[in-house]
């Protein structure tokens, strides 16, 4: 691929946290009760004619009201391409069609659920939203969803093939899918509060959910975020320096040491096994760089890592850690280089490094 | 049947998840589709499983639906002739 200058130019989140809330950044955090963080939802009549508005389930229209947001803070009234990545679709009107399917005894089923329910169907209604005719696709890789989107994305402005890119990932939680992760044991049963997750030593994380938009582009606007230097993948380490190795290579490609990065954000998530690895790498290769976390603010979804790009690049422009994310006390200089880490049971690692405009 | 038009307005308002009108505000003589509520394809569908499901008619003849379809008041004397 060419090496192209890729900015975030506007965004949008709603999540469990004020997330759309401009005038504060996480100053005020939403502590959340029990294994489940919903999310705070904007009055949607504010951006969706009722009409419209109907027919949608939850994740439809917080996806949205954060893509009409972030293609405003980038100025962009129409993107050449719509990238979504979702790990379960849209789940409630997939459970609502099916439970009509036992309940009718196969017979007299309605439309609606149906067509709404297909992983795709946020894809598909902003493009009627927005009169997008261009490429329009749906990336559903479990927790590497947002991740694929993100390179999608990235090859399309590097091939020159799009200039306003509107990428978003976006999960919700359902009833079911709840129960299902439940009883997979995937989920913390006696969670307490959302900010404790870090020292609760119970196996099990905390569900959340959300939805976060980002309009990339080559041309830098008034409006930059940041710059996205760089997305890479590890697939089973063998070992942990191994896994070192990938992310000082990673590094390097750009000329950067580990001493270079302003901070790291690992999606620890209250999994005692899960988060060894962060914990160990954190005190070996990043132990003399500011560390945060985040999934104590968002919950664990198979899109959160959207989160994470959100959080990062807000750090970015607005040159300011939330304290509520910090992970140790080293002191923050000029936020330069931000560097992302997502992984799943130690098979799929990913790697964002967002820079500076 | 004015009762039956009252219970079809309520229905049609939960059925069709229309937000923000109430069966007061829904003159049972206004078409169904275009100017009146603005109704689409997929709500006549909605509308036929309606039919089905709650009154147990079935529009055998798919050229009557439009005629049937056109109001409320034209779809509860549909109901009341042929239930």
């Amino acid at each position: 691929m060419k090496t192209t200058n890729i900015y975030i130019n506007g965004m949008a989140c709603i999540s469990p946290q004020e997330s759309l809330d401009k005038s504060q950044f996480l100053e005020v955090a939403i502590e959340h009760t029990g294994n489940q963080l919903s999310c705070i939802e904007p009055k949607y009549k504010d951006f969706i004619p009722p009409m419209q508005a109907r027919r949608m389930s939850r994740i439809l229209k917080m996806c949205n009201v954060a893509a009409q947001i972030s293609l405003k803070d980038a100025g962009v009234e129409k993107p050449d391409a719509i990238e979504i990545a979702t790990g379960l679709g849209c789940m409630a009107d997939s459970e609502k069609f099916l439970k009509s399917i036992i309940d009718n005894g196969e017979e007299m089923l309605t439309p609606t659920a149906f067509i709404q329910s297909t992983h795709n169907t946020i894809g598909g209604q902003l493009a009627l939203a927005l009169g997008v005719n261009n490429q329009n696709f749906t990336f559903s890789h479990n927790d590497l969803s947002f991740e694929h989107a993100l390179l999608d994305s990235l090859m399309l402005i590097r091939e020159n093939e799009a200039r306003n890119v509107l990428l978003g990932g976006a999960d919700e939680i359902t009833e079911n899918t709840h129960i299902i992760k439940e009883k997979l044991g995937l989920l913390k049963m006696n969670a307490g509060s959302n900010f404790d997750i870090l020292t609760d030593e119970t196996s099990g994380t905390i569900e959340g959910e959300g939805a976060s938009f980002f309009v990339l582009s080559p041309d830098k606007a008034n409006s930059c975020y940041g710059k996205l230097t760089d997305l890479s993948f590890g697939y089973k380490p063998t070992d942990m320096a191994d896994l070192e190795k990938g992310i000082i290579k990673l590094l390097s490609k750009h000329n950067l040491k580990i001493e270079d990065l302003s901070l790291v954000i690992s999606g620890y998530n209250g999994d005692q096994q899960n988060d060894e690895i962060f914990k160990t790498l954190g005190a070996r290769l990043f132990k003399s760089t500011p560390q945060a976390y985040y999934k104590h603010l968002c919950g664990d979804y198979m899109t959160s890592s959207a989160f994470s790009l959100w959080l990062a690049a807000r750090i970015m422009k607005e040159q300011k850690i939330p304290k509520i994310i910090n992970l140790n006390e080293i002191g923050q200089g000029p936020i330069n280089h931000i560097f992302i880490h997502n992984q799943a049971s130690n098979n799929n690692h990913s790697f964002i490094l967002l820079s500076k405009c | 049947m004015n009762e039956l038009i009252d219970k079809l307005k309520g229905e049609i308002i939960e059925q069709l998840n229309l937000e923000d009108i109430e069966p007061e505000d829904i003159d049972a003589a206004d078409p169904l589709f275009g100017d009146g509520l603005g109704l689409d394809s997929i709500d006549a569908l909605e509308l036929i499983v309606l039919l089905e499901k709650e009154y147990g008619l079935k529009i055998d003849d798919p050229k009557k639906g439009k005629e049937i379809f056109h109001s409320i008041n034209t779809l509860a004397e549909y109901i009341q002739k042929n239930q």
